[in-house]
């Protein structure tokens, strides 16, 4: 179980360092970018790499006999909500902040995430699943891992978005939507301790990284991937806690990632976050940590506009206060600062991420990997309160070998 | 009174006589020792038998809550889609199980059997048990176990990546018990169905600190590979649930009882593991309960002899006792200090006894187990452990026992005159007068028939127990013991007609023909040990002609074909439809009977459902039956689709009758019969209803078979077929019909091994009491005897009329025990054996068994009566006790 759980989160790695590739290629590509010998630039290195791809005949198989992402592919909905077993990998990520309505609203984050992964030999798909919820009033996290063969317990339709683990899942409404009109079910809980349900309505439009419907991870020409992100998604339901039932209503963040490469082993973690500011736009960056204590270049930092297109901005990251975990001894980034340019002003920002509990750590009990993924509030330089968050430390417990 | 007075009593009276006759004492002592160990014995052993009754999906997940099982056969896989969508948010983990027995394959060479090691294997999802929270401490998991050979340390994480999908992608392979073996062979060959499998041993089943034991007979597969293997893809045997722990738990726990047997009706069954340990329990119930009973016999003769004993101690210390009355000492001080000395034989006697029993169980939960697993379920044999309550219960038994015996003497004892009163040389009191009152007992004989027309108490889970029937039995021997007393002087009349010329006849002959108290005692105590034994006999003989009748009538085939894995009665293996057409398809085969056996809960009460080819079966050999059927329909597989025979045990245990209907729940929804006919069966209590195969193999959607039988084409030679057929079919075991009727007489006997050994001790207990009663009696005639030798007999002659004396009591119990065991057999087979078991058996009387007993127990009374009378002619005339 541990070595499956290995591969998978693994997997987690490659989704952030595919996020770095496929916006740098975005932005060569072509998109709003306001240096234009920065722009010169990457539009040179994505012309080579395009061309580099389609000289070295992107194979259409992996090695293992598994589907390449291939460009110019074109999605339909919902069909392509739903799993492509002919890829080695895939997930539905959704993360999220809610409150309950009135005086006294209690605030609460959730991870609902649902991993398929196939045997190598292609007999059989493993399906697992991550459900997290923080109550920030009292600080208290709860988490649950599952991992169980594809099958009547665990499954991810093919036609359409249905994936399920137990009494968890997360579908399509009407399973039959066409692109535009999705509305999301998320049902999902911790052990009989907590229950969600969630209905998740996209507030902007979907985002397809990359190019040509291809995000690159690197080098070798297998490595890329299908990415698809809903950023902003209402969310309205009920979050029951012990017997106390709750209306919940907040914001969410969904991605569906689809690829067959391995992870280049160069890494030991990553630090990641996705915000959600108050004024209506987004931004996610990451930060892939080397083996050598350095940070790799691929690190990247995108802004997603009100209208849903995306630019790509420098950044710096500072680690202000750690904090210990209890249970594996990990010790973990708490409190960040993070400095970049703001693309609508062009004005240097800085903004501080304050997680809204310090314990929002996986403990890891299926596959023995800890990682701390955490809903946090977001701060201006003013101290003023513009968005939420949510960040994710992995590599940092000390049996993650990555 | 005060206690300084029965401490004086105690030290100077009772310790002193106990010291002055250790050897009396002793073996008082021991005969109580021995029925408290018969007991005890049997008590364990019950309790090892049933304890080891295991729920084995425990062992890997934790305590179930709730269980849903068809009534009959197994539940598609599409239920568990249907339970999860029903289910909803429920926070519940849904466990389906498939569980098997397979016996290891037997040796090349091995002759075709039964009671080879038999394994228990449980297929559950093992990658989806590391979800349950009861897996969480666990070092490791099934896929991801450190190999024996490697250095997982140095490897990189992709080479164990590797590890896991190769243990995880890997073929059939078990995980065993940390207590399979101390060194784990790289694999196991398992006779599952017709076919041996070669199964790699992937590792040891992986358990929590606090788990229960896992046994060393539990095989764990992943469940894909066991449905492959037993040929239920797509099946699942039962489907087990646990609730999330947490908030409300009792509740969620009932809601899911509610919703779950709203959504089966009539497709499954709701239970508990709680229900099906105790369904295990209340199917050996009636067995465990006779067993009981049988083993309270020895005990029961003790009673007999320490009364007795403590008796005729009375009467020879009557002048002793009034002298302590004229000193003064109250008539409640002699009776507790009396009290006190039996006290203290019981608790020495129950103390020994317990430690025997412990002994004996040792021995006898083997023959338990050997029953059980033959006639009800599959049981890991247990060492049968003492508990603290047992010990209690072995002393109180002891104590007791003696109390009650030692009640009436003790009495008697209070009883005495004063010395100056007592007149001397007057006949001792010798028991009480009610001893010897045949009213009393013909009273006790005709409430006895009384009893024995009474109907059985029924117990929960179709379980009968015919306590009137026992409590007629009870009668029958007390009743039995007054009268046969009075055979005495009867049979002192016969013997002085055939040879008074010789004196010592005549002295042994006087004593008898106005027995004492004494000698009606041991007769009675002699007599129910004789009639006990002669009419479990009488039963097994008659159990023996009937089986045998039956086997001559139902076997009738040349060959039967069998899965070698099946090893009891509760193995579930069955041979392919595949292989049973290919048996059928030899050349040598002129006609093949298919038979198949599913397990069937018919209203919650375990019974079997069978399907057999009516046709070929009437053709062929009929059935033997009880009540035969009147509707030809019934042989006609186009017309026969509603109709059912039932067996006579399933008649007893649903108390229905031919033309009655039924209505058996299948997969294919609930089947109504009409009982056309009854036949008998001895092979199962549970019952079993039969119907025609070929509906049979339709509602339950399986074509497996669980045996064939072989008709053979005249002048082929049965064992080369069987050999050729072996070849092909090394999982088979085939037995001719010479050989299965062998094999089902020796199971046959096998089961009542230990019910022999019981009947025997009874006997031995009442031999030695016969010896101790004689020289009881010839303690109390001490002064006769020293006259007699003064008038010149001599040793030999007086130790001739003590053996003459001696064989006339035991002849006397012989020939009352024979009545009483014509009357107990009858007991046992018409109204106990038939409410328990419900099986009707001719009567049999095995009269050399019986004339073997008889003589043997004349004979050994003639001899322990001899030397008894040889030590009897040396006693001093004032010896002191």
């Amino acid at each position: 179980m541990t070595m499956t759980m290995k591969i998978i989160l693994k997997e987690i790695g490659v989704r952030r360092v595919r996020r770095s590739c496929c916006e740098m290629i975005e932005l060569g590509a072509g998109a709003r970018a306001r240096s234009q010998f920065v722009s010169f630039l990457r539009s040179v290195v994505a012309a080579v790499g395009l061309m580099g791809s389609i000289w070295a005949q992107i194979p259409l198989m992996t090695t293992d006999g598994f589907a390449v992402p291939q460009a110019g592919k074109i999605f339909s909905f919902p069909r392509d909500h739903g799993s492509h077993p002919e890829f080695k990998i895939e997930w539905w990520y959704v993360t999220g902040h809610v409150f309950t309505a009135g005086a006294g609203s209690r605030r609460f984050g959730f991870q609902a995430t649902f991993f398929r992964q196939a045997a190598p030999d292609h007999t059989t798909q493993l399906q697992l699943a991550h459900m997290a919820i923080i109550d920030v009033s009292t600080g208290k996290f709860l988490h649950q891992e599952r991992l169980n063969r594809a099958g009547w317990d665990a499954m991810a339709k093919t036609e359409t978005l249905d994936v399920r683990q137990g009494n968890w899942s997360l579908r399509l409404s009407d399973p039959a939507a066409p692109a535009g009109a999705e509305r999301f079910e998320l049902q999902g809980g911790v052990q009989a301790e907590a229950a969600l349900t969630l209905t998740l309505v996209p507030a902007k439009p979907l985002v397809v990284f990359g190019e040509n419907g291809v995000s690159r991870k690197g080098a070798a020409p297998t490595a890329a991937s299908h990415y698809l992100t809903f950023p902003r998604l209402r969310a309205e339901g009920r979050l029951t806690l012990g017997t106390q039932q709750l209306a919940v209503r907040g914001e969410a963040w969904m991605d569906h990632e689809i690829s067959s490469s391995q992870l280049d082993a160069n890494q030991v973690g990553w630090d990641w976050a996705g915000v959600q500011f108050h004024d209506g736009r987004e931004l996610m960056l990451y930060q892939l940590r080397t083996r050598e204590g350095g940070v790799d270049p691929a690190s990247s930092l995108t802004w997603v506009a009100a209208d849903g297109t995306t630019s790509q901005k420098k950044f710096t990251w500072e680690v202000l206060d750690t904090w210990k975990s209890l249970a594996t001894g990990a010790v973990y980034p708490a409190r960040v600062a993070l400095a970049t340019t703001d693309p609508m002003t062009g004005a240097a920002v800085r903004y501080t991420f304050e997680p809204l509990a310090s314990d929002q750590e996986l403990k890891g009990r299926l596959g023995g990997i800890a990682y701390w993924e955490g809903a946090c509030r977001v701060r201006d330089a003013t101290g003023r309160d513009v968005g939420s968050a949510y960040m994710e430390f992995t590599g940092y417990a000390a049996e993650l070998k990555l | 009174m005060n206690s300084s007075v029965i401490r004086l009593l105690l030290q100077r009276f009772s310790l002193r006589h106990a010291r002055l006759a250790p050897r009396a004492s002793c073996l008082l002592v021991g005969i109580l020792a021995l029925g408290v160990a018969v007991f005890v014995a049997i008590r364990l052993a019950n309790r090892a038998a049933v304890s080891s009754f295991t729920h084995f999906t425990d062992t890997l997940t934790g305590q179930s809550d709730l269980i849903v099982q068809a009534p009959s056969g197994t539940l598609p896989e599409s239920v568990l889609w249907e339970l999860r969508a029903a289910l909803g948010a429920r926070p519940v983990h849904i466990v389906p199980v498939i569980e098997a027995t397979a016996a290891r394959a037997q040796a090349p060479g091995e002759a075709a059997g039964f009671g080879r090691t038999t394994y228990t294997l449980l297929g559950v999802d093992l990658l989806a048990l590391a979800n349950l929270a009861s897996q969480s401490p666990l070092p490791h998991g099934y896929f991801d176990q450190p190999q024996d050979t490697g250095g997982r340390g140095v490897r990189g994480d992709q080479a164990g990546a590797g590890d896991f999908w190769r243990a995880y992608t890997a073929g059939p392979q078990v995980w065993v018990s940390p207590a399979f073996a101390p060194t784990r062979p790289e694999s196991l060959d398992l006779v599952i169905d017709e076919r041996v499998r070669t199964l790699r041993i992937a590792g040891v089943i992986p358990t929590a600190k606090d788990a229960p034991r896992v046994p060393a007979t539990l095989l764990v597969l992943d469940l894909p590979h066991l449905q492959q293997l037993t040929g239920k893809t797509g099946r699942v045997d039962r489907v087990e649930f646990l609730v999330e722990p947490g908030p409300r738990a009792p509740e969620r726990r009932s809601e899911l009882q509610t919703l779950l047997e709203q959504l089966g009706r009539d497709r499954w069954i709701v239970t508990t593991p709680g229900e099906r340990r105790e369904s295990a329990e209340t199917m050996t119930r009636a067995f465990r309960l006779n067993l009981t009973i049988l083993s309270l016999i020895a005990l029961l003769v003790g009673l007999y002899l320490i009364f007795q004993a403590l008796d005729g101690a009375v009467v020879r210390r009557r002048t002793e006792i009034a002298i302590l009355r004229s000193l003064g000492v109250e008539a409640r001080a002699i009776q507790l200090a009396w009290l006190a000395e039996a006290a203290v034989l019981g608790l020495c006697g129950g103390a020994l006894g317990v430690g025997l029993g412990w002994l004996g169980a040792q021995g006898a939960v083997r023959a338990v187990g050997q029953t059980v697993n033959a006639l009800y379920y599959a049981t890991t044999l247990e060492a049968a452990g003492l508990a603290p309550g047992e010990f209690g219960l072995g002393l109180a038994l002891g104590l007791g026992a003696s109390l009650l015996a030692g009640w009436w003497p003790a009495r008697l004892a209070a009883r005495t005159p004063p010395a100056q009163v007592l007149p001397r040389g007057a006949p001792p009191a010798a028991g009480g007068r009610w001893q010897q009152s045949f009213a009393l007992g013909a009273g006790a004989v005709v409430l006895g028939i009384v009893l024995a027309q009474l109907p059985p108490l029924r117990l929960g889970g179709g379980g009968r127990f015919p306590l009137a029937g026992y409590a007629a039995a009870f009668f029958w021997i007390f009743g039995g013991g007054l009268m046969c007393g009075w055979l005495l002087p009867l049979l002192a009349k016969l013997a002085r007609a055939l040879g008074a010329a010789w004196t010592p006849v005549r002295i042994a002959l006087s004593h008898l023909r106005r027995p004492s108290g004494r000698h009606r005692l041991s007769v009675a105590a002699l007599h129910c040990a004789v009639g006990m034994a002669a009419g479990m006999a009488i039963l097994v003989a008659s159990f023996e002609l009937t089986v045998r009748g039956w086997i001559v009538r139902s076997l009738q085939a040349d060959l039967y074909i069998a899965s070698a894995g099946a090893q009891s009665a509760s193995t579930d293996n069955f041979i392919s439809a595949v292989a049973a057409d290919r048996i059928a398809a030899h050349p040598a085969v002129a006609a093949a009977a298919r038979f198949t056996a599913y397990p069937l809960s018919l209203d919650g009460i375990p019974t079997l459902f069978t399907g057999t080819d009516l046709a070929l079966m009437h053709a062929r050999s009929d059935l033997p039956w009880v009540t035969p059927p009147r509707d030809l329909a019934l042989w006609d597989v186009t017309r026969n689709a509603g109709l059912a025979l039932v067996s006579e045990a399933f008649t007893e245990r649903f108390g229905k009758k031919r033309g009655d209907i039924l209505r058996v729940p299948t997969p294919a929804g609930v089947q109504t019969l009409t009982i056309a006919g009854i036949f008998a069966d001895y092979g199962n209590e549970r019952g079993s209803i039969m119907v025609d195969r070929v509906h049979l193999r339709a509602w339950m959607g399986d074509d497996r078979v669980t045996n064939v039988s072989l008709w053979l084409k005249p002048g082929v030679d049965a064992d080369g077929v069987r050999s050729e057929l072996l070849g092909e079919f090394p999982g088979l075991a085939i037995f001719t019909n010479v050989k299965l009727r062998a094999e089902v007489l020796r199971i046959f006997r096998q089961t009542f091994a230990i019910t022999y050994a019981l009947e025997v001790i009874a006997v031995l207990v009442a031999v030695v009491g016969l010896a101790l009663t004689l020289t009881s009696v010839l303690l109390d005639r001490r002064e006769e005897l020293t006259t007699l030798r003064a008038l010149g007999f001599t040793r030999r002659e007086l130790a001739g009329a003590a053996a003459l004396e001696g064989g006339v009591v035991a002849a006397a119990a012989v020939a009352g025990g024979l009545v009483l065991s014509v009357a107990l057999g009858w007991l046992l087979i018409y109204v106990i054996n038939k409410q328990s078991f419900g099986w009707t058996l001719g009567f049999a009387v095995p009269w050399g068994q019986l004339a073997a007993l008889a003589g043997a127990v004349v004979a050994t009374g003639v001899v322990v009566s001899y030397f008894v009378g040889r030590w009897g002619a040396d006693l001093p005339a004032d010896r002191e006790e």
